[in-house]
């Protein structure tokens, strides 16, 4: 049970959540499958929490060229109304550890705000080169993901700020993803993303590695170039009791180039590139 | 105190919890359904498991306060008047049960999964009780249980 009791507010629009938030350091309940834990054993404490489930927050909505996905949009819902506008993260839903009780619970906005390293969604964003939006009193921000993630459980998002929604650019090209876990109820070791991009090279980002998600430039997908990118930018690997840092910096890179072969490969059976000669090679 | 207004296995009902109270706590100290167990409190083990709105949810990870308005079914609301629900009945005759304490969070993700999947593979069915933790470890006569009551459902119209 949790021992301390707290003022609660359930804000029916993002003003009221707003005004919720101003002058308090409240606790912000997105799915609650974390944040609900950690108040029960006490790993957090609230004098102020703020229940986002009915502010009208869910949901995936095309605007110009970008997806927005809002803060409260289930892991459930992206499998069910609208993922299909946002593969990269529907894929990551049917994987979500838990079940489907938390599907049905936890959402993506709730996942980005905990920045637990452990978490998908993060490492995903920043591949994506989402924006995640932010609101407070004082007005809207958009934070790029690679700026948002601070540190393990540490985010830019002010106290007095929400994230509303988060804007991924669009239409959603080829992407490959590779997640190392272990046990089907555990949390990820390792996962990669990655996308090409348009002026050429991929955007790859690992996650679960490190205390944040480690964005990597690629200018190509050679195996030796990717391998040698992962080993230069993951510098103080990630260690919890699941795995011990040296065992994450030794399948970085593997999970690395599975996600690069995945992504040559929808490319290749989509006709975007040529298969891959002999002489490159498979990567290992 | 705030008052929570719920329907509960098709009953109206209503209770004062405190903020900070579990929906898990209410349902068994408020509701007197002590059929819902509290197993980790950490939203692993699914032993909580319920239906909100439709839906299965781990109800150790939701506020009682944050359930206002709720349609919520619990183990106590699966059987009819004309006796146990398929899934509980093919849970008894496949000995899908050995302790019984994950048993209510098993039944109520086995109905959820028939629902959405009235056909599953093993694989599927394996994947949909990965949030319902077995102590006993008798996922084999759990998976064969959840398979037989497929069978039978699909059989009857």
């Amino acid at each position: 049970m949790i021992t301390q009791n707290f003022a609660y507010h359930a804000p029916t629009d993002l003003e009221g959540v707003v005004a919720a938030l101003a002058g308090h350091d409240a606790v912000i309940v997105g799915g609650g499958t974390m944040v609900v834990p950690d108040l029960t054993h006490g790993r957090t404490s609230a004098d102020v929490v703020v229940d986002l489930s009915r502010a009208g927050l869910s949901g995936i909505t095309r605007a110009g060229d970008t997806v927005v996905v809002g803060a409260t949009t289930t892991y459930t819902r992206l499998l069910r109304d609208g993922g299909e506008q946002v593969p990269p993260l529907r894929r990551i839903a049917g994987g979500i550890t838990g079940g489907p009780q938390i599907r049905n619970r936890g959402t993506v906005g709730g996942s980005a705000c905990y920045a637990n390293p452990s978490s998908e969604v993060p490492a995903v964003l920043v591949a994506l080169g989402a924006e995640l939006r932010l609101v407070s009193a004082a007005g809207v921000r958009e934070v790029a993901a690679a700026d948002f993630f601070t540190g393990a459980f540490t985010t830019a998002r002010r106290p007095d700020e929400v994230l509303a929604a988060l804007v991924l650019p669009g239409p959603a090209g080829p992407f490959g993803y590779h997640k190392l876990k272990l046990a089907e109820s555990s949390w990820p070791i390792a996962t990669a993303a990655c996308v090409r991009l348009p002026g050429g090279g991929l955007r790859l980002a690992l996650g679960g590695v490190a205390a944040t998600p480690l964005p990597v430039h690629l200018e190509s997908d050679d195996p030796g170039h990717v391998r040698a990118e992962v080993g230069r930018v993951l510098t103080e690997p990630w260690s919890d009791v699941l795995a011990d840092g040296d065992y994450r910096r030794r399948v970085a890179p593997v999970a690395a180039l599975r996600a690069v072969r995945e992504l040559r490969a929808t490319e290749e059976s989509r006709g975007i590139r040529e298969p891959r000669s002999a002489q490159e090679g498979e990567p290992r | 105190m705030t008052r929570v207004n719920l329907t509960v296995n098709g009953r109206a009902r209503e209770i004062d919890v405190e903020t900070s109270k579990l929906l898990v706590h209410a349902i068994r100290e408020d509701l007197g359904l002590t059929g819902t167990h509290v197993g980790c409190l950490t939203g692993d083990c699914g032993a909580c498991t319920v239906r909100v709105d439709g839906a299965t949810v781990k109800s150790c990870s939701v506020l009682a306060v944050g359930a206002e308005g709720a349609d919520l079914t619990t183990i106590e609301g699966l059987a009819g008047e004309d006796g146990l629900h398929p899934v509980q009945r093919a849970f008894w005759d496949e000995f899908g049960f050995q302790c019984g304490y994950c048993l209510p969070g098993m039944l109520l993700t086995a109905c959820e999964l028939l629902e959405d999947d009235p056909d599953p593979d093993d694989d599927a069915i394996v994947e949909a009780i990965n949030g319902n933790l077995c102590r006993c470890t008798g996922y084999a006569a759990i998976v064969r249980s959840i398979r037989c009551a497929a069978d039978r459902m699909k059989d009857t119209p």
